[in-house]
């Protein structure tokens, strides 16, 4: 409450200086060239003074003060009572801190009761002398920004060194994203490969996490039925129905429509790709999914299964389509025309020009669109969940419910289990191929895509 | 009957066969984006179908319950609203500034080769896999409020700021250089050029990159089923730490019912959804349309 109130207070001091410094520098102004920067820069420079140390002391000190705090109130007479088992005392202290948090809380404990009245008190005590603390760096900095206004200082190039270092800081944030992914899924994976060995991961044919428990969890996680659900879904289904209908829509689009067809079927197409995946999902489950049990059920199948990998794929694919011929109408157009216009010159029809040599000449790009496309696809989640079923099998049959890694992690990580069994962490070496295999795919891709525009330039 | 001679019976029949092909593969073209948009017509009017009667006052201003007929939306569109706040309040200044630094300031570097890369890579990462960070960083390492809209902004927003930076960069590319060289040559640092000249200049391109990411992430489900924003909330949201689940969420938990009445709602929230993201990126668009300028 108190280190909330002194936050607002600190920004208010901000504004104060910043206008007064802006006010004296208007006051040394005597004439063109007689200062460096213009006032408003002091202003500036003076309340980046104020905020930088007092928002850091804020930071530290709400770091450091619940330590201080549980110290003091450990050493307090209330806490002797507390028994010795660690865990029972850290939960009775939980819950004295949501006691003294709001004073309506019940207690579970009668010892958390008495505790909550020091740990309040303790608690006031630090957050008034952080106050102290950071309103004195406020001040002391203001302070030292103050005298530095005057008609020599160059303000401008300090306030631009900060705004530097902010650019800087915030473009790191991707870095660190991508740091922060790595280290969590290889360390949770790490903990999951102690207990099994990453080769029965990875070439193990049975998946049964369920069951798991006892002394050969090895022989559980086999990963092989999963890793083929995906690609049978999202590496031959989904990429069956969408390389043929994105590709011959792109080569519609970008040869055979006039421009005014073009401006309104594109933007339609790609309605396609914004469509959020939860809704397909429905979809595939409310209306494919039944439609193809039924089709099955007519062709003969036995006892045909509602969740098919069949219906999960084919949506998956319609999803992709617009990503396909946005990825193959780039390649077509990075195809120089003077290609096809020599090889329409010499009397071939449009289509065997692009059969002979648009195509030809845009592969390269047209794959690394497809590789693009499967990346996506594999990654994709809600749609898989939603329509291709939880049975771990290894089955080249389309109406067989599969499924992937995708699902699985979802399913590992949604119920009521502790964080740390090996059932849960499984979810994470999981995410850690999911996202290797995406991150290979993805760079490939992009350097066959760069290899491929150079080609042409 | 030499074969240059275009009057035969057989080069007539060839050039007949060579038409005919030409207009298979042009039927087989327009098939393909028939097919497309046929399927896309068909969701739409299935979904129209089963959810536009379920469309009422009570049903856009009631929240989740376990009997259909008065389980409304709100509640989860609220949770979606605060989300999304997170989201833009992180992604949106971290993006644009990213961007201006890498596309103005940033040396030629192989630190910074090396955070392009990232950020091309994360814009390619499945969104699960945020979802995966969000559970080890936010959650299990920080301890932050399970299921609340302050873990789900920050995921999304983790998940948005590539899509951000790399709109961005591409907007502020395309303001020519002879607005930075003048400028310059009225004796601005450039800092000042930056921020003066080219950021409004720019502003709209990234205005409709940020949108359309923002869209992006109001229909994500994926990593949010992650960090656990599935909680069955039957009051709407009052702050930034309370349990909450969105709208794509809901979408999700009323698909798995098993009471048949809840297809209606599902359909119908399915409704709400596709509108809200229509209305984005119809803004879009329109401020694509309105503020671009040609050079």
């Amino acid at each position: 409450m108190i280190l909330t109130a002194v936050l607002l207070a600190v920004l208010g001091l901000g504004l104060v200086g910043w206008y007064a410094a802006r006010g004296r520098a208007r006051l040394l102004y005597t004439g063109r060239g007689s200062m460096h920067s213009m006032p408003g820069y002091h202003g500036w420079h003076v309340a980046l003074w104020i905020l930088v140390p007092a928002l850091l002391v804020w930071g530290v000190w709400q770091a450091i003060m619940p330590g201080l705090v549980g110290g003091v109130v450990l050493a307090s007479p209330a806490a002797q009572a507390l028994p010795a088992d660690p865990f029972l005392a850290g939960s009775i202290l939980a819950e004295a801190h949501a006691i003294a948090a709001d004073p309506s809380a019940v207690a579970f404990n009668p010892e958390a009761q008495a505790l909550a009245e020091p740990i309040r008190e303790a608690q006031t005590r630090f957050s008034l002398i952080g106050a102290a603390i950071v309103l004195l760096a406020a001040f002391a900095g203001g302070a030292y920004g103050f005298t530095r206004v005057r008609p020599d200082f160059q303000a401008r190039t300090h306030v631009e060194r900060a705004v530097l270092a902010v650019l800087l800081a915030a473009s790191l944030l991707a870095i660190l994203t991508t740091f922060g992914i790595v280290a969590s899924l290889v360390f949770e994976a790490g903990l999951f490969f102690k207990d099994v060995s990453p080769i029965a991961f990875l070439t193990g044919t049975h998946w049964s996490p369920a069951s798991a428990g006892g002394d050969n969890l090895s022989d559980k996680f086999g990963a092989v039925p999963l890793f083929w659900g995906t690609i049978y879904i999202g590496a031959i289904i989904a990429m069956v129905v969408a390389i043929p209908l994105g590709l011959m829509s792109a080569i519609y689009l970008t040869q055979y429509a006039s421009a005014r067809i073009r401006r309104w079927i594109k933007p339609m197409l790609e309605i396609l790709a914004g469509i959020p995946t939860v809704v397909y999902g429905y979809f595939a489950a409310l209306t494919v999914a039944p439609m193809i049990r039924d089709f099955a059920a007519s062709v003969g199948v036995n006892n045909p299964s509602t969740e098919s990998a069949l219906a999960a794929g084919l949506v998956m694919g319609v999803m992709i389509i617009p990503f396909v011929s946005s990825m193959a109408d780039d390649a077509l157009a990075a195809v120089p025309r003077a290609m096809s216009d020599g090889s329409l010159a010499l009397g071939a029809t449009r289509s065997e020009t692009i059969k002979k040599v648009l195509l030809p000449a845009a592969l390269p790009g047209i794959v690394a669109g497809v590789m693009l496309a499967i990346s996506r696809a594999i990654g994709e989640t809600m749609i898989v969940v939603m329509a291709a079923g939880a049975a771990a099998r290894l089955t080249a049959d389309p109406f067989a419910s599969m499924t992937t890694v995708t699902y699985q992690i979802v399913q590992l990580l949604t119920g009521d289990q502790e964080f740390n069994s090996p059932k849960t962490l499984s979810a994470f070496a999981l995410g850690l191929v999911l996202f290797v295999v995406t991150l290979i795919l993805n760079i490939v891709a992009l350097r066959v895509v760069k290899r491929f525009r150079e080609a042409y330039e | 009957m030499s074969k240059s001679d275009w009057n035969s019976p057989a080069a007539a029949r060839r050039l007949a066969r060579r038409h005919a092909a030409e207009r298979r593969f042009k039927l087989i073209g327009l098939g393909a984006i028939v097919l497309s948009l046929s399927f896309l017509a068909l969701l739409l009017f299935i979904m129209l179908k089963n959810g536009l009667g379920g469309l009422d006052w009570q049903f856009l201003s009631g929240s989740d319950s376990t009997d259909a007929s008065v389980a409304g939306v709100w509640g989860a569109a609220k949770g979606s609203l605060l989300t999304m706040f997170v989201t833009l309040l992180l992604s949106f200044p971290m993006g644009v500034l990213a961007a201006i630094y890498l596309e103005e300031f940033a040396p030629r570097t192989r630190w910074i080769e090396w955070v392009e890369v990232s950020i091309n890579n994360l814009a390619a990462v499945p969104s699960i896999i945020f979802g995966l960070l969000g559970l080890a960083v936010f959650i299990n390492t920080l301890g932050m409020p399970r299921s609340s809209p302050l873990v789900g902004g920050l995921t999304l927003a983790l998940m948005t700021m590539p899509v951000i930076v790399i709109s961005g960069r591409n907007a502020i590319k395309a303001v020519p250089p002879s607005i930075r060289e003048a400028a310059y040559g009225i004796g601005a640092s450039k800092v000042q050029t930056t921020f003066h000249h080219v950021l409004p200049l720019a502003l709209p391109g990234i205005l409709t990159g940020t949108i359309i990411g923002m869209a992006r992430a109001l229909g994500e489900t994926a990593p949010l089923l992650m960090i656990g924003m599935r909680a069955f909330v039957v009051t709407p949201p009052d702050g930034l730490t309370a349990p909450t689940s969105v709208l794509p969420m809901q979408i999700f938990l009323w698909s798995d019912e098993i009471d048949k009445a809840f297809v209606q709602n599902t359909s119908a929230a399915i409704i709400v959804l596709l509108v809200f993201l229509l209305a984005m990126n119809g803004l879009a668009i329109y401020l694509r349309n309105k503020f671009e300028v040609r050079w």
